[in-house]
This record gives structure tokens, sequence and C-alpha cells, in this order.
């Protein structure tokens, strides 16, 4: 078993695989190679075998909801302007967990996956909302197997990718699958990008030139939404208590992260735990790492194609991105004024701009929407309605 | 141990994996050699520089590091025995400054005893401190250990006296840690007399730990790493078998063996310090022990600050220091080598970069 | 042609012989270096008052507070790539940020006279050390 030291190494590692790997597509513009398991190497075949996977609602207890359900590829993959994801129906209402549905697009990118960061790559991730209760609600995963290994089309394409039929498929099959299809989609080439990276002037409109300024000095979101000399991520990969959610629970924090760490839960009930439990949902990253570090911390987010992905933050609590540069001016609080909690990121603080350098970041954002995307209505100033 | 095993395990990152070898936060660690009927934790918060701007207004980043320090303190489980304030509470000894670091840490849910700092004394000698938190220098027992509280910051008479045109100027020339018109500092004999006699009391098998904002060491006097009468206090302290002494002032981890004391620098919960080896003039005696913390990153603002809690095991101490975001340190007593030791890092072959890249 | 330059020559040994200066290129005398050496420390000085003032930014906060004698601001490794700048940085660049984020001021112009004297103090203090820009 590998031991990897640091995160940013494994996907530097990674990177270098792919280099020698099959793969000679260049990456959109603005963004570094997809990283690619050594391990797991696209083919169409494999790609076509996930997208299949991805979007089979046999894979739920009530046969209606896939991956696709809430990330949509209509929707830039997520279920936006859904505030909190509905998984199977019970009683003819669909039921809600507590986290938003982040965007697959660019999710290539993270070291980790989910809001907290609880699953290590993209192919691990993929098992988990099928046993969900409030997700897709299996009880384990053999009816999967079962549809896999038994189904004509399934059963070919598995022996063509994977030279395995029968028994001999495993999730581990069937998560790499839909993992190379999940890698396939990464975005760039922003207007931001064409600007940055390519020089074009043009590309920017002024305030989006005044938005971008703002973004790297006064308002300081380039420190955990990296843009780099030649690539931009907009993640450092890291987690952040940046003051949402957590305020509501600021005075249980004691008791709720005791009781959390006695019941000494394992990381398979963690997933159940978390999107069951808002309170707890509230602890973050804390439930995965068991340290202060991690209190009320989420993932930073990448901010590519941000502006039609709304309702923001991991409980979807945001609804547009003038609300989210309000609560970032206010230092960490969604209602300026309200008492910050103890646990906040040492970068959050009050960042004293006007209504007008507000709109300009918000302008800058929307800068960094990827054209196949374009059309997509924007959260940018307004609630996007269902 | 973890119970979230073991896919954890496959990614989590070394720093976190080390950390949950290291320190578990929500617990007390025990050590294979301590006698588990003496085991007991106390917490130690230093150096808050809470900042007076005007008004009500203070320095954010330091405010916000103490606020943290003390919400974290309160989540520890088992509770410490005690919680000690290091010094440094303040940045130019104003009431303002004192009240507000007084009020942050008032919510800590535990006895707390303060050490005096220079940066907490020089604008009235300690009047207003020693209304909030009592005598500048004594000592109580716990368990079976003598614990000294010392003011190891006073200097010598004609500066603190004769100097200076006002308090306040006083004050800011101490103020500034590389300021050339500074003074060394000294316990003096006054308190030498008084821990003399203190110590005339202990038995020579008593553990003895001493709390002190100066190292009472003598390391690099161009910052004031230094304490004048250091050599005449360990004299004092020669006697006895087990002597700890935890100090503030030098926000980085320094540790150190002199015959039979062991020596610990503890974090700022404010800013952190360069090593003074990072100063190309300087000519300094850096504990050679110390496997130095991380080099600070400017852009996390609480990156190299931290408060730690510290096990007493038979006597001896060992640090547990919670560093945000970075992989947690102990630094504990061995008695094996007979000196505290880095317990992740102290063999040079498991350094990592930022301890080395100044 | 060469008349007019042989006159102008002549002319000019004349004034030179009249002011009794030696008008000749770079040369300059242990007096000339001794003054420009006390102009140089002057800026230094001023540098060291700036730094340590805490009237450059709006919160009080020094540079000398976590930098005492200029301590880990490493300009010998400059210009180098600056992670939340995400771009390759000089020097004074970085000075502006830290005017910006920890003293919560506002950044000096590249050429302003504040600036040259920081720069000056912080470089003075790092004297002797070998360059190395790139270094993280």
């Amino acid at each position: 078993m590998k031991r990897i030291l640091l995160g940013f190494v494994a996907a530097a590692a990674l990177v270098g695989a792919a280099a020698m790997a099959a793969d000679a597509t260049a990456p959109p513009l603005g963004l570094p190679p997809v990283p690619i398991p050594a391990d797991n190497p696209q083919t169409p075949e494999k790609i076509a075998l996930g997208k299949k996977l991805f979007e089979d609602k046999r894979f739920s207890s009530t046969g209606q909801v896939a991956c696709a359900t809430c990330h949509d590829a209509q929707k830039a993959f997520t279920d936006s302007p859904l505030t909190t994801s509905e998984g199977i129906k019970k009683g003819g209402k669909p039921l809600t967990g507590t986290r938003n549905a982040p965007t697959v697009v660019n999710a290539a990118y993270f070291v980790s996956q989910f809001w907290d960061g609880r699953s290590p790559s993209l192919e691990d991730q993929s098992q988990h909302p099928f046993v969900n209760p409030v997700e897709m609600g299996l009880k384990d995963h053999r009816p999967i197997l079962k549809i896999v290994r038994s189904d004509p089309a399934y059963a070919k394409a598995f022996e063509q990718v994977f030279g395995k039929k029968g028994a001999a498929i495993t999730m581990k099959e069937v998560e790499q699958a839909i993992a190379a299809f999940e890698r396939t989609h990464v975005a760039g080439d922003s207007p931001f990008d064409r600007y940055y990276f390519k020089g074009d002037a043009k590309a920017l409109t002024d305030q989006q030139k005044r938005g971008f300024d703002l973004f790297v000095n006064k308002g300081r979101c380039v420190s955990c939404h990296v843009v780099e000399q030649n690539t931009a991520l907009f993640t450092d990969n890291r987690f952040h208590n940046i003051g949402v959610g957590i305020n509501g629970i600021q005075n249980d924090v004691p008791a709720l992260a005791g009781e959390f760490l006695k019941a000494k839960v394992t990381l398979a009930e963690v997933d159940v735990k978390i999107l069951g439990d808002k309170r707890t949902s509230e602890l973050g990253r804390f439930a995965i790492s068991r340290d202060f570090e991690g209190l009320g911390a989420f993932k930073t987010s990448t901010l590519r194609n941000v502006a039609v992905t709304p309702p923001y933050m991991h409980d979807g609590s945001l609804k547009t991105l003038r609300d989210v540069v309000v609560h970032y001016n206010n230092g960490g609080v969604t209602k300026e004024g309200d008492p910050v909690n103890d646990f906040l990121s040492g970068g959050i603080r009050p960042l004293n701009l006007t209504e007008a350098e507000i709109d300009d970041l918000v302008a800058f954002m929307e800068a960094l929407t990827s054209p196949q995307f374009a059309s997509l209505p924007s959260g940018a100033r307004t609630e996007v309605k269902p | 141990m973890n119970p979230i095993v073991p896919s954890r395990r496959d990614f989590l990152k070394g720093a976190a994996a080390a950390a949950a070898a290291g320190v578990v936060p929500m617990s007390v660690v025990k050590l294979a050699f301590a006698d588990p009927a003496l085991d007991f934790t106390f917490g130690y918060i230093s150096d808050a520089h809470i900042q007076h701007i005007s008004g009500t207004k203070f320095v954010r980043n330091w405010d916000r590091g103490l606020i943290r320090a003390v919400a974290e303190t309160n989540l520890l489980n088992p509770k410490p025995d005690f919680v000690v304030f290091g010094g440094d509470l303040g940045q130019l000894g104003m009431k303002e400054e004192l009240d507000h670091g007084a009020e942050i840490m008032s919510k800590l849910r535990h006895k707390t005893y303060y050490v005096m700092g220079e940066h907490d004394y020089y604008l009235d000698l300690g009047e207003y401190w020693s209304k909030l938190f009592g005598p500048q220098w004594h000592s109580f027992d716990h368990k079976g250990v003598h614990f000294i509280v010392l003011n190891s910051i006073l200097t010598f008479d004609d500066w603190t006296f004769n100097r200076w045109p006002s308090a306040e100027q006083r004050m800011l020339e101490m103020a500034g840690l590389d300021n050339p018109n500074g003074s060394p500092f000294m316990v003096g004999e006054k308190q030498r007399a008084w821990l003399k006699a203190d110590l005339d009391k202990v038995a020579k098998t008593t553990p003895v730990v001493v709390f002190s904002h100066s190292p009472l060491q003598k390391l690099y006097k161009g910052w004031n790493f230094w304490t004048d009468d250091a050599d005449e206090v360990q004299a004092l302290l020669r006697p006895f078998d087990k002597v700890n002494v935890i100090y503030g002032h030098v926000h980085q981890i320094q540790y150190n063996q002199v015959g039979n004391i062991a020596f610990n620098a503890v974090m700022a919960t404010a800013w952190p310090w360069p090593y003074p080896q990072t100063y190309a003039h300087a000519e300094h005696a850096m504990p050679v022990l110390t496997v130095p913390m991380n080099r600070a990153d400017p852009f996390h603002e609480r990156d190299a600050t931290g408060w730690q809690f510290i096990d007493v095991h038979t006597g001896r101490v060992a640090l547990n220091y919670n560093l945000y975001n970075n992989t947690a340190r102990t630094v504990a007593f061995n008695p094996a080598s007979g000196r505290p030791e880095d317990k992740l890092f102290q063999d040079p072959a498991k350094r990592i970069p930022p301890q080395e890249h100044y | 042609m060469k008349r007019k330059i042989a006159v102008a020559a002549a002319a000019a040994a004349v004034v030179a012989v009249a002011f009794g200066i030696t008008v000749r290129a770079d040369e300059f005398t242990k007096k000339d270096q001794e003054r420009w050496e006390k102009e140089y420390q002057s800026v230094v000085q001023k540098g060291r008052q700036l730094f340590t003032s805490g009237a450059l930014g709006t919160n009080g906060v020094a540079c000398a507070q976590c930098h005492p004698n200029g301590a880990n601001t490493h300009p010998e490794t400059y210009p180098k790539f600056q992670k939340q700048l995400g771009r390759v940085i000089a020097l004074r660049e970085m000075i502006n940020w830290c005017l910006q984020q920890p003293l919560e001021g506002k950044p000096l112009a590249l050429d302003a006279p504040d600036m040259i004297a920081l720069e000056s103090y912080i470089l003075h203090e790092r004297r002797g050390v070998k360059l190395e820009p790139g270094k993280h």
C-alpha cells in the first residue's frame, strides 16, 4: 500500500503517470493535464460504459434515481437550482440530504471528493450515493452487480473494457468506468482564460478586469481560489471554515463534536450520518479528520462555471454570487454584524468592499464560465428559481 | 486510536495520519513509560499580544488567534487540570488590551494561572496586571509536582526607572524585539532570593516545573531570547532530580536539556517569529536539539501559531503543540536519552522541507 | 568641419583649465564614495524607521513585529513564484502584499521613495547573502 505524503505530491505523480499514459489530448486552456491514475487509463469504450452506468436509474431502490439525477448534464452536472439534492421518493415526496450537489465538471482535479473530502478519488466516491438512504436508497451494491452481470449490453461492455464477465465483475470495475466518464468532463477556455493565459485584452470587460484585480488583491480570494502562472484550478484542494452553516450551531459545537467522537462512527457510517442530520453535517471536515482544524471546514470549490451552478456553499444557503461576496465582505457571516464563529479560518475577515467593488467581483466570476455552459441561466445576481 | 479505518489510511495526507499518531486532541496522550497514577495535563496558551488600535478596535488577527485557542482548549476531553497563560497578553501593556485579553480568556472553563510578559509589564510595571491576575511570582503544588511562576522579564533598575522620559516611551522601547535600545531580561536578585527560600522547602525528589516568559537561558541577545542571570537561576534548580522550564516569548518551537533541566518553549497565538539563524548578522546559540517548526506561510494567518497541552508523567513533561493546518508535534522527555525530543522529527532523516527551508 | 571641432575642443580645454576642473568620465574620488555611502545609509535609516513604525498600515502593526531585523523576508530569493499572488513577482510586490494584508493598509507605488527606503533597509539587513532567485 503506497503511502501518499501530500495530496499535491500525489497529484503531481499522477500527472506524471498521465504524461506517460496513452491520452495525448491537450487539456483545456487554463487547466493542467487531467490526473489519470495508472490503474485506470481512459479508453473510448470505458468512457461510454461509464456514461451508461452514470445515467442508469435502475441503481436505486425505486428505479427512479441515477447519478445523473443530481448531476444533470443539461445543468452543468448539477441539479441547480436545488438547494440540497433530492433522492428517492418516499410517500410521494423526494428525500433530501443536507448538502448541495457539486458539479462533476473539473472534479477530476480535486485531490479528494465530497464537500468534506471523505472520498480519496472519483472511483471511490461513486459507490457511496448508491447506498445512502436519502440518495439512491439501496441497502448494498448487490442489485447493481446483479444488473451489470446479467444485462446483455452491460455484460458485453464489461468484457470488452475489462476482460471480465459474470461474478468477476465487481464494484471496482463499475467505479472505474464511472470515474473514466467523469474525467472527460473538464472545462476551461473561459473568457478569463483567454484574457490571462492567451493575452486577449478584449476577452474581459473593464468591470471584469477590475473584478480580477480585487480577486487577487483587496478581496484576497486568490488565497484559496488558486490562480497560477500558467493554469488556474481556482481551488487549493484544502478545507476552510468560512462561517457558513457552523454559525447556526456555534454554541453546540462542543456537544456535537463530543457526541460524534463518542459514537465512534466508521467512514461508511459517516456518509449516512452527515447527510441524515443537518447539525452533524455542519461539523464539516471534522467528521473525517477528527481534528480542530476541520471544525466547520469545507473543501474550497472550484470557481470555474460558478455562475451557472447556483445556489452556493455546501448547504446551498447562498442563492446568488452577490450573496456570496457579501458573506465574505462581512468577514464570514451572512448577516452583517452577526457574531463570527470561534473556529473561523484565519484568512477570513471583513474586506471593506464598496457596492461597486462587490459588483465588479461578481462580474469577474461570470467570466469563468466555459463556452459550452454559456447559455445556462446565471445565478450571479438574481436567484434562479426552479 | 481513530475508529475511521481502514480506507482512511489509504488516502489521508501523511500530515493528518501523523497527527493521529502523535496527537489525539480530544484525549490525554499516554506515553509508554508513564506511571498512570501520576498523569495529568494542563493547557498552555501564550503570547496573545492583544493590540489596541482605537476605541473598541483591536488588531483582528491577534484577537482571532486567542479566541480560537480558547475555544479549542475548551474542547479538550478529558479536561486539563488547569491552564497557564504564558505572558504577553497585551502588546503595549494598556488597560484596554489587558481587559480585552482577560475577557477572551474568561471564556476558558478552567482555572488559569498567568505569567508576566514584558509587553504586559513595562507600561505600569505590572500594577494593573496584578489587579487582574494576582502575584507576579509565586508557587503552588499540584498532584505531587511543585510549580513555580516567575516574572523573568525584569531588567536593570537604571533602564526601568531612569532611562526614559515617560512610561509610554519605556513600553515602546521594550516592545521592539530588535530594538537596540532594549535591555536584557532577568529574574533579578530579589526574586532569586525568594526562589531560593521557596525551593529550600521542596524535597529534591519532587518534580519541579517553572513557568517563565524569558527562556532562563542565554540564546540570542539581539532579540532578548535571553535571561541575564540564567546561570544563577539554573544553579538554584540544579539540586533537583527533575526540573522542567516552560517559557514563552520566542513564538517558536525550541527545546533543550541543560544538566537536569529540560527547557521547552511554547507557541504564540498571535504571530510566529523567525529563528535567530535566519538573521544573517546574528551571533546566537540555538538550542542544538531543537528541530525547527515549519517555516510560516504568510498567506495562512494562523500558520506557525498555536497553543499546547502538556502532559506530566512521573515528573517529566510532554508538550503537545496544536499547530493550525499543520502536523501536530509532540516534544516529550525521553528517559532513554535523558532529554526532550520531537517524537516525529528528531531523526534528521525524517525532517520535511518546511523545517529546513528558511 | 575639422577646424570647428578643434576650435570647440580648444575652447573647452581653456574653460576647464580656467576653472581647475578635470572633466573625465567615470572618475570618482574617495570623497565621492563616502558621500554617496552616506546618502545610501540615510535611505536605509528611513527604511528602518518605516519598517518599525506601525504607521504604514491602518492597524498599528509594524513590519518589524513579525520580521525582527528583517529576518525571514528573504529578499535574495526574489523574483520568485509567490503562491497566493499566483505568479512570479519581485520583492516590492511582496512588500505591497504585506502592506495590504497583515497591515491592512494601501499599497505603495513601486517607485515611491518609501518603497525604495523599505527595500534598501531589507536588503541592507540581508547583505552578504548569496542570490537565489526563484527559491520558494
